[in-house]
């Protein structure tokens, strides 16, 4: 069967060019949500099973370990959920929630998550590893004396130098539209044309990715060959469509356990299959909604082996597979389609989920009835993120994806380099302590001088402060550069990088934590009275703050303007060093749920936070001071330009059912109202939250209460109750905009 | 020449219940009434609040215009807006320049002088509040008479505003059936002119404001209305108005 048949040819006949080939074909829909249908019998017998499966690894904490097979493509016999009625076959190990084991970053890692359950892991993998060199070796091997020092301080953190990076998007939409042969031929070539060149150091480690790229290809042939599939071949159906874009995703997650590996924008890309089914007559749309649930069953089934620590950073056992869907084409036509709905409608015939991490690419343009969809499915489910497609379209186009929480980058094109983050809030208390660190006492940063006790006088404390920004600039680049060289050789992303243009951008994603409590102390220090007061040892550690300050979070310029500023400004700093490859230099105000450990490292802040608490999450204003009312918190977060935080804004945002309106309609209307509103004014990313904080306070006491409940955390969404105590207080102290 | 302010006791930037779409809500300190049931008597008295100037408040209603696409604006609350009535002709005057429309949240308490009628004349649209069906109710409840609440209606119906009228339900005094005709009564025709008749129920969420303020609360032993009593009064209003409201 000809599996292009019916498709309008262009480009992407004579090259590896998905976009063209999806922008000639797709259907834009501009119905409503009447066309859906509900979760067929067997659908909903599979999803009982899974159900029961998850019940059982919930009580558990991990459902199972393989502590003698290394995590591969090829490490694991073929694993179903129900096999004679899966329609989407393929796990990550032999059974569903089975984890699997990736010592390829670190094998003390490795080892110690499989402890952290009751498990050990065998004698036979840690043989394999003996001679072995992991990334986090190499790291190790090359770190140096300053870096280790504000790695442990906690002023850098987090930072992937002992598990995988993440952050990388294959583009496994080319094996559903060329085949593996098509797209293996494509490969050699590269490498045939990098061998005609000269040999420099770059060109020879580019044509040995090339060989582990080809190498992988391979590997997921034979994968998909043990579920019976054929896929040097192109998928000429839906189902296979769906099929063999999911082999290309699970055999990159078999070998690869980064904190994120999203799936990208695959939506609008499916769509055309599905679309040509029904057009011949061989699907209908009950059939077509069974396909999309069964392969978001799938994805919900992704699981990741990790250790306690990781949970600190990344609670609540995320895997991100985020999922972008519609947004406007270059053309000016919106990229909704039939089945960006059948997408959204998992969470009612499923049930609400965590994951996959569904990404809405916001735009004014698109049509009303999607836009009320949306967001009556976060009113709903509390699911979904959002994100600008007006503020992003015109520097990634119209084929970029989110990765992990609001980390763009164009499908295929572009990978990253992640960098998790440096804590700011930190770096102001070093600058007053002359580089000590308030916690420890020890000398981290370049010694200076102490201020004195009492009233901190601004333009000194900013003088302090951007030195040791800059110095905390150059040290967190160096950090990276090391880190992904290290990755890059010891735990290269075959299978992904094979499903990316052999001539990738790089990006480097460096982040702050801390944002809102620094912008806020800087605003004491400005504005109202901060003595800095010492304790036994000499260093500044507690304040007394006299008078009020205004606070970010009320759409007041007097501290806007401060919180601006430190992004532009840490962004400056941070660009003028020399990125490993060539890396673009981004930024992201995104701190997962690290918020909690980093406030848990930092001590009382200016701004009236105490040792160890919490800081708020990315972007957010300090829990409880935005007290404006929920627009003006949202205008303060739009101020911040994402020209210079390219990596991503994030916010999270809770709201009670009770204040967006009386009655459906009127929450619906309201949230699309809000959504339009703050992108409209450049806002990059919502959360949204819609519910009463007296339900979270009920399911912390008694977590069987509400065992499926999902929060929107921080560009993710999780289990609320598979959050750690301290992270659940943290949530439920978060301001939920409410009134009388 | 002296620069008009007025007395604001707060804002809210995402007042959805307010009028119609998503609103900017400011609410004015200071108002003529003493309703038995009022659920802010913090903003009762004149004395208090914090004096803004049109500009500011312009400024601040300007930083919400992406959110009023869908119907919305700016509702004047309190307190009683039309205590001062001045500032809020030349408030409306500003909003009109920069295409923001306004809402006006009145008792009705005001006598209609030409200061009034300049603030009503400014406005989008009326929401007023009906509070008791009869003279005598309005007198030992509100505190005040029946005529200026009427005459602020007919005022806004001859002039062609858009109007919504609301009524608080409270338990033992006005949750019944033959209480709702007689609102009805009250009303007649003025009811054709009228877009949305809407009932509240009496809550006791403003209950530790009395404590707050020191001021007694006539009605602390009074318990709050319930969803369902509330919803049964509404539909039997709805089904007696259907035929008739705008």
């Amino acid at each position: 069967m000809d599996a292009w048949r019916g498709f309008i040819e262009g480009n992407w006949n004579d090259t590896i060019d998905v976009r063209d080939f999806i922008n000639r074909n797709y259907t834009p829909y501009e119905g409503d949500a009447s066309f859906l249908r509900g979760a067929t019998e067997r659908t909903k017998q599979v999803y009982a099973e899974v159900e029961e499966l998850l019940k059982q690894e919930r009580e558990k904490g991990v459902l199972d370990i393989d502590v003698d097979n290394v995590a591969s493509i090829l490490s694991f016999a073929p694993g179903y959920v129900d096999k004679g009625k899966d329609i989407i076959v393929g796990l990550q190990t032999d059974k569903p929630l089975k984890r699997a084991v990736n010592p390829f970053a670190g094998i003390r890692n490795a080892s110690q998550a499989c402890e952290a359950y009751g498990y050990k892991m065998s004698d036979r993998v840690w043989e394999q590893f003996k001679f072995r060199t992991t990334h986090n070796d190499g790291v190790f091997h090359v770190y140096s004396k300053e870096m280790r020092a504000a790695r442990h301080a906690g002023v850098i953190t987090g930072l992937p130098d002992a598990y995988a990076r993440g952050r990388i998007i294959g583009d496994y939409r080319r094996i559903a539209l060329y085949g593996m042969d098509r797209l293996i031929a494509s490969k050699q070539r590269d490498r045939e044309e990098l061998q005609s060149k000269t040999m420099t150091e770059e060109n020879i480690r580019s044509i040995e990715e090339l060989y582990k790229q080809l190498d992988f290809m391979d590997r997921l042939k034979k994968m998909a060959a043990q579920y019976g599939y054929d896929i040097s071949r192109p998928a000429e159906n839906a189902v296979e469509a769906v099929q063999w874009l999911y082999f290309g995703y699970l055999g990159a997650i078999k070998e690869q356990n980064g904190a994120a590996n999203s799936i990208g924008r695959i939506s609008t890309f499916l769509d055309i299959y599905f679309e040509r089914d029904i057009r011949e007559g061989v699907i209908d749309e009950e059939r077509a909604q069974e396909i999309i649930d069964d392969f978001i069953i799938k994805l919900r089934l992704v699981r990741h082996l990790r250790t306690p620590d990781y949970n600190d950073i990344f609670a609540g056992d995320p895997t991100w597979v985020t999922m972008s869907e519609s947004g406007i084409a270059e053309d000016g036509r919106h990229m909704v389609t039939r089945n960006a709905f059948r997408v959204l409608n998992t969470l009612y015939n499923l049930g609400s989920s965590a994951e996959p991490n569904i990404t809405v690419l916001w735009s004014e343009k698109l049509p009303e009835s999607y836009k009320k969809f949306c967001a009556k499915v976060s009113i709903d489910t509390d699911s979904i993120q959002y994100e600008n497609d007006d503020l992003m379209r015109p520097l990634y186009g119209d084929d970029y994806a989110i990765a992990c929480c609001v980390s763009a980058m164009k499908v295929g094109k572009q990978m990253q380099y992640f960098g998790a983050r440096c804590n700011l809030a930190k770096v102001l208390l070093m600058a007053l302590n002359g580089g000590r660190d308030e916690i420890s006492g020890e000398q981290v940063g370049p010694l200076g001088d102490t201020f004195d006790e009492g009233v901190l006088d601004y333009d000194k404390v900013m003088t302090a402060f951007k030195k040791y920004c800059s110095w905390m600039a150059g040290l967190y680049v160096n950090t990276m550069n090391i880190i992904h060289y290290m990755h890059d050789k010891y735990a290269y992303e075959r299978l992904m990088m094979s499903l990316h243009d052999t001539a990738v951008e790089r990006l480097m994603a460096f982040g702050v934590s801390g944002f809102s409590v620094l912008a806020d102390s800087l605003s004491a220090i400005k504005h109202a009275k901060v003595k800095a007061v010492k304790d036994e040892r000499g260093i500044i550690s507690d304040f007394v703050t006299e008078g009020d300050f205004p606070k970010y979070g009320n759409d007041d310029d007097r501290v806007d303007d401060i919180a601006k500023w430190i992004v532009e400004y840490f962004y400056s700093e941070l660009s003028k060093h020399e990125t490993y490859r060539g890396a673009v230099t981004t930024l992201s105000i995104l701190t997962i749920t690290s918020n909690v450990m980093y406030g848990r490292k930092t001590g009382s802040t200016p701004d009236g936070r105490k040792k160890g608490e919490p800081f708020a999450p990315g972007a957010n204003p300090m829990h409880g001071r935005d007290v404006s009312g929920a627009l003006a918190s949202l205008n303060s977060v739009a101020k911040l330009r994402y020209s210079c935080c390219r990596d991503g804004i994030s916010n999270t945002f809770s709201v009670t059912p009770e204040v967006l309106g009386k009655c459906e309609d009127d929450r619906v209307s309201r949230l699309v109202d809000m959504l339009d509103g703050y992108f409209m004014q450049d806002a990059h990313h919502l959360n949204v939250n819609v519910l009463n904080r007296q339900k979270l306070v009920d399911a912390m006491n008694d977590p069987n209460l509400y065992p499926n409940l999902t929060i929107r955390v921080s560009g993710y969404a999780v289990n609320f109750n598979k959050l750690s105590k301290q992270q659940q207080q943290e949530v439920i102290n978060r301001t939920f905009h409410a009134s009388i | 020449m002296r620069k008009l302010t007025a007395k604001i006791h707060s804002f809210e930037s995402f007042a959805t219940l307010d009028g119609p779409g998503t609103r900017f809500a400011i609410f004015f300190q200071g108002c003529p009434y003493r309703c038995a049931y009022c659920h802010n008597p913090d903003t009762q008295v004149f004395a208090g609040g914090t004096e803004y100037t049109v500009d500011e408040i312009v400024a601040k209603a300007v930083r919400f215009k992406p959110y009023f696409r869908h119907g919305g604006g700016v509702t004047l609350s309190g307190g009683e807006p039309l205590a001062q009535a001045e500032f809020i002709a030349a408030l409306e005057a500003k909003l009109k320049e920069h295409d923001i429309s306004c809402a006006i949240d009145t008792s009705g308490a005001m006598p209609l002088g030409s200061i009034v009628r300049a603030a009503l004349d400014g406005c989008d649209m009326l929401i007023l509040d009906i509070k008791m069906p009869d003279e005598d109710r309005y007198r030992k409840y509100i505190g005040g008479g029946l005529d200026t609440v009427l005459a602020t209606l007919d005022y806004a119906i001859a002039r062609g505003k858009r109007i919504w009228l609301r009524t608080v339900i409270v338990p033992d005094i006005n949750d019944s059936e033959t209480a709702i005709d007689e609102y009805i009564d009250l009303l007649g025709d003025r009811l054709k002119s009228v877009e949305k008749y809407e009932l509240l129920a009496f809550h006791t969420l403003g209950f530790d404001k009395y404590v707050k303020a020191g001021i007694a609360n006539p009605l602390e032993n009074t318990a709050a209305l319930d969803k369902d009593a509330l919803s049964r009064l509404q539909s039997y209003l709805d089904t007696a108005i259907k035929d008739i409201i705008a």
